[in-house]
């Protein structure tokens, strides 16, 4: 005999008339018990809902993940994925037993440290900055020791280092990658510690770096507290004015519930995003502009599944007899409609935010709809054409992270939809 | 098997994935459908009857499935076939006719389409001129006319919908024809004549027949045997004559009480108590202790065997079987309406 | 001749035609019914033409000063807003407004050369449409077949397979897929080209009748434009196309799924119809109609991501003209392509509506 792989259990022996006796079963059951029924979609709801729980978390405290500010240059400007990050390093005598610049301080009345760059480097730079850093900290201390190198320009790395192995200088300061090309020829000599003075940390960059240096990782993780902001915004502005507008067209009819679909029909049946483009042009860009913009393309999805119900619980038998006993139109809104229509508002929420998000990433990717200045996907992946030749990574993760973001929504509204009401589909 | 027996039903039981549960909708049930006979099968709505009309053919969806039993069609067990070798059986020996024919028809295909395809699909080698041919005589003697082949199933009536579903039943002579609620869905004149069809039909074909419904009076026109189904298992079977005029147990006593007779002069129309068991939780013992005025003791036990009471003629019921703390001297005489 | 009036004439002929042939021959009640949704179509283009008023008129953001500029002189201001008739009282400006949506008079751009936006238009509507249709059929082909092969085997590996195809697809951002598809074929294999319509040198060969490119092509003859266009024709395409099959795949999974469950399916097999003519045959056929509607409900969609499909891909269509036009702030053209997209937007839902009640035999009047 097959084994057993109790499938959609929608099919009943016919007319069987104990089916109330099954229909009994309540929502959180219903979703515990899904999971041997509906299989994949059981996964969907779970898979998506711990993604979203996930993204909520990082939306909230966004500081908690990310390395650096996204706001900021923190490294050079188009690294790779972790790619290392070229750093001035301090080399040394291998006889010698200095690990970094620190060690090089000396008594106040003892010869300053002799320290080589090569001309026309901005080690120089970093060397200083670094060494007055040091000072600073070391000058107050009981040995009193004083770190005031005297800086040695050579015009060429060869000479720069051949300094220091002649004895001429104490140490010098390369770039890592310049120190690594030569350094089978200076065998005597080896690196030390890097000199953090530069305007970049040695820190990794996981994702890399965008164009002006900032870590792409960070504005990843920033940038998710826009998207979902934009997404919940939206979705709730959208839901706030669109339900009602449906119980009250359902419920009522008429004319004003002609009109009122007619309308809602003819903004349902135009895109969306050319009509948010519109609205951004004119508002101009800012956050609350494009959650308004994007409000307005969902209030007819909710007007439409509200009013659908409403109109198919108002021709329920019960909700007649109510009225036969005298309940007010608001006690039958309240008590008949409104269970039921909260079920499907709350499935197509979920989808509402994916489509919002993805809507208001569009719009960013235009141009139109944030400031420039924030730390958002889009923008991000507006930037990333420019350069889509020579760094990759610019594009590819904000677009990635759109996706996951997207997708762990949908995924959750799509398992919801199936198991619930699969009547649901028409969005 | 015996010669005259074309479809034997051992020990099937079928049974359905529900949100609450497996649920048996047909429980070990065995029973022969004779060549040539025309067998009813009557039960209430939720007794299992269409299932076993579609278990016959291993028609059944997901999440319905047979579980158990044997299905012997023409010296073949029909369970032991991959399931890959149905089709071919389907609609060639074996036919259906199903209950609302407006929904049984695609409504995107002309009535000839229906036709050809059956045909084609099972005699690949007949030209679609042959096809077209074979399928105007066909409903010709069905008593449609040939002009109206290529109308589709939303331009017919109830009835005529209902003629061209058994004619793609006879399209390829099947042995068996498996009527599932056949005129459920017609008003009472149309339901003679389609019923009186059926019967002309069997004769000239020598069709056999398992008309499925839960009309009695149906079922007294035109079946030579009768079984009455209760609660997924069978509660009696004989032959009509038998059955009507000496029911053995008290569901088919009740049923038979309940069609609305002219003779008598009642006040009220006769109501079995009670509602149909629910398959999910069967009632302990004999299923229909619960609303049988005949109940005694060990009927809210056990379950009676289905057994002959008198030849041909069986019953599932205690009151006609040995049990403990009864004599056979106590067998009572049951009265008819 | 003007190409919009070439591609107005390639697919209004026909339509007209088909239009005229069902009336004639249709029952009275077809007739009523497709006169009665024409008709309905222009409360629709009216209420769009209205919002998109609305929104540029009435709405914060002075477009002469934004036109002109921190530059604009106080003369030149008054100037321009007598020209464009700003005003005006709001009604009159309305009422101007919704004659220019019928005749398709625009009006000038506002910036940069005058141009005539019916002029740009011209060029830039063909290009999107040549974007648009091919994305449409290979979406349909992809859908179509993979949701009825994902209902056929439900609850198999493939169903599950087409499935998460459907969401993942859904999910991706179209302007991302194009980078994508840009990086890897463009750039990393460099086998196709990333942006324009075909290659500027070989272009320069290309005789323009109707500005659908691969079209006067073909016209003409010259097989290496027909190449060029093609090849970058592929990219974009596939963008979009994929982006929107998805969609597709979805809706035919579920209504093949529904289809599969009806009485008529049972009674298929239970003649012993092949199970895979029972789906790709009966089922297929009938899940299509409802399909149907759902396709022009899908326009909306399509226009979207047309929009930042040639953003992306340097396409020039009415698409990249809306972005450009926003940015300049000429608002007069910005008018005009949304007031398109609306008239574009109601005249398709309109055809799909009549061809669904010719294709469905069961539609009574």
């Amino acid at each position: 005999m097959p084994k057993n792989p109790v499938e959609t259990p929608e099919i009943l022996p016919e007319g069987a008339s104990w089916e109330v006796e099954l229909n009994r079963v309540g929502f959180v059951r219903r979703l515990l018990m899904a999971r041997r029924w509906y299989g994949a979609d059981w996964w969907f709801v779970a898979i998506g809902g711990v993604a979203v729980v996930a993204f909520i978390i990082v939306a909230l405290f966004p500081g908690l993940f990310a390395p650096y500010s996204p706001f900021v240059q923190v490294g050079p400007p188009f690294l790779a994925p972790e790619a290392h990050v070229d750093m001035p390093v301090l080399i040394v005598p291998k006889k010698s037993s200095v690990k970094s610049l620190q060690d090089l301080a000396v008594p106040p009345d003892a010869n300053r440290p002799q320290i080589s760059v090569v001309e026309g480097y901005p080690t120089a730079g970093a060397l200083n900055t670094e060494s007055q850093k040091i000072d600073e900290q070391i000058k107050d201390e009981p040995r009193g020791l004083r770190l005031r190198p005297v800086i040695d320009r050579y015009p060429s790395l060869q000479e720069t280092l051949h300094a220091v192995v002649d004895g001429q200088d104490n140490a010098s300061v390369v770039q890592e990658s310049q120190f690594k090309s030569v350094a089978a020829s200076f065998p005597s000599l080896r690196e030390a510690a890097p000199i953090q003075g530069g305007a970049f940390s040695a820190g990794g960059f996981i994702l890399g770096t965008n164009d002006i240096g900032q870590d792409v990782l960070s504005r990843l993780l920033w940038g998710t507290r826009i998207a979902l902001t934009i997404g919940f915004s939206s979705s709730i502005v959208s839901l706030l004015v669109g339900v009602p507008l449906g119980l009250l067209a359902g419920f009522g009819g008429g004319l004003f519930d002609r009109l009122l679909s007619l309308l809602m029909d003819s903004l349902y049946a135009f895109p969306g995003l050319i009509l948010a483009i519109a609205i951004t042009a004119v508002l101009g860009p800012s956050m609350l502009n494009i959650i308004v913009a994007i409000s307005v393309l969902y209030v007819p999805t909710y007007y439409r599944i509200v009013r659908g119900q409403t109109l198919s619980v108002k021709e329920e038998v019960y909700v007649e007899a109510a009225r036969s006993i005298g309940a007010r139109r608001l006690e039958i809104l309240s008590q008949y409609v409104f269970p039921n229509v909260i079920q499907s508002v709350a499935i197509i929420f979920s989808v509402n935010v994916a489509d919002a998000i993805l809507t208001g990433a569009g719009l960013s990717f235009l141009g139109l709809g944030l400031p420039p200045t924030m730390a958002d996907w889009g923008i991000d992946l507006a930037r990333g054409q420019t350069f889509i030749q020579t760094a990759w990574w610019m594009i590819t993760f904000p677009g990635l992270a759109i996706l996951m973001v997207v997708l762990a929504f949908t995924l959750m509204g799509e398992g919801l939809m199936e198991i619930y009401n699969p009547k649901l589909r028409e969005r | 098997m015996p010669e005259d027996i074309l479809y034997s039903i051992r020990n099937l039981t079928v049974e359905y994935g529900t949100r609450a549960g497996p649920v048996r909708a047909v429980d070990n049930l065995s029973l022969d459908i004779r060549r040539g006979e025309i067998l009813g099968l009557v039960g209430e709505s939720g007794c299992g009857k269409s299932t076993i009309g579609k278990a016959l053919m291993r028609l059944h969806e997901v999440p319905a499935r047979i579980t158990a039993g044997e299905l012997w069609f023409d010296g073949r067990n029909l369970m032991e076939l991959p399931a890959g070798k149905m089709p071919e059986i389907r609609g060639a020996e074996i036919g259906m006719v199903f209950q609302d024919p407006m929904t049984s028809l695609d409504p995107v295909e002309s009535i000839l389409d229906h036709l050809t395809e059956t045909v084609l699909t099972h005699e690949p080698k007949t030209s679609g001129a042959a096809a077209k041919k074979r399928a105007e005589e066909l409903v010709e003697r069905l008593g449609i006319r040939r002009e109206r082949l290529k109308e589709y199933p939303h331009q017919m009536s109830g009835g005529m919908r209902q003629r061209v579903m058994i004619s793609l039943a006879l399209a390829l002579r099947a042995k068996l024809v498996i009527a599932d609620e056949p005129t459920t869905s017609l008003d009472v004149i149309v339901e003679a004549k389609i019923l009186d069809l059926l019967k002309e039909l069997q004769k000239e074909f020598n069709l056999t027949i398992l008309l499925i419904t839960h009309n009695i009076g149906v079922v007294a026109e035109v079946a030579d045997r009768v079984a009455v189904m209760y609660a997924a298992r069978l509660a009696e079977v004989g032959t009509a004559e038998e059955v009507f005029a000496n029911p053995k147990h008290p569901y088919t006593q009740g049923l038979l009480k309940s069609v609305p007779n002219i003779e008598l002069n009642s006040a009220e129309l006769y109501k079995m108590g009670g509602q149909p068991p629910s398959l999910l939780h069967p009632p302990k013992g004999c299923r229909f202790h619960p609303r049988c005025p005949l109940v005694m003791d060990i009927c809210s036990k056990e379950e009676p065997e289905f057994e002959p009471v008198i030849g041909d003629h069986l019953a599932s019921c205690w009151l006609y079987q040995e049990h403990e703390g009864r004599g056979s001297s106590e067998r009572h005489e049951v009265h008819n309406a | 001749m003007s190409p919009i009036a070439i591609i107005a004439l390639l697919i209004g002929v026909p339509s007209l035609l088909g239009l005229a042939i069902v009336f004639l021959r249709g029952s009275p009640g077809l007739r009523r019914y497709i006169l009665t949704r024409i008709v309905l179509t222009l409360p629709m283009v009216f209420i769009l033409g209205t919002m998109v008023f609305i929104v540029l008129r009435v709405m914060p953001g002075d477009p002469v000063t934004s036109a002109l500029g921190p530059k604009g002189t106080p003369q030149q201001i008054q100037d321009m807003r007598a020209a464009l008739g700003l005003n005006d009282p709001l009604i009159v400006q309305y009422g101007r407004f919704l004659w220019s949506m019928v005749t398709l008079r625009f009006g000038n751009s506002l910036i940069g050369g005058h141009r005539p936006i019916i002029a740009e238009m011209s060029e830039r509507f063909p290009a999107t449409l040549e974007l648009i249709v091919p994305s449409s059929i290979l979406a349909l082909l992809i859908g179509i077949f993979g949701g009825a092969l994902a209902a056929a085997n439900r609850k198999h590996a493939t169903d599950f397979g087409m499935r998460i195809y459907a969401v993942v697809i859904y999910s991706l951002p179209v302007f991302w897929l194009g980078l994508i598809l840009q990086l890897f074929f463009g750039i990393v294999l460099k086998w196709l080209p990333i942006s324009g319509r075909i290659d500027p040198i070989i272009g320069t060969t290309l005789k323009t009748v109707t500005n659908i490119y691969s079209l006067d092509a073909l016209i003409s003859g010259n097989w290496p434009a027909f190449f060029s266009v093609l090849q970058h024709l592929v990219l974009p395409t596939l963008t979009l196309g994929l982006i929107l099959s998805g969609v597709f795949v979805r809706m035919t999974r579920i209504n093949v799924i529904e289809t599969l469950h009806t009485d008529y399916i049972a009674a298929a097999r239970a003649r012993g119809i092949r199970e895979r003519a029972v789906v790709y045959g009966h089922a297929l056929k009938n899940a299509m109609i409802p399909v149907i509607t759902l396709i022009g409900l899908q326009v909306a969609i399509l226009l979207a991501g047309a929009v930042l499909t040639e953003t992306v891909f340097s396409w020039p269509g009415m698409g990249s003209y809306l972005v450009e036009r926003i940015s300049a702030r000429d608002y007069t053209a910005v008018q005009s392509v949304i007031t398109v997209f609306a008239l574009l937007v109601a005249l398709i839902s309109l055809a799909v509506d009549v061809i669904y009640s010719i294709v469905d035999p069961r539609v009574k009047y």
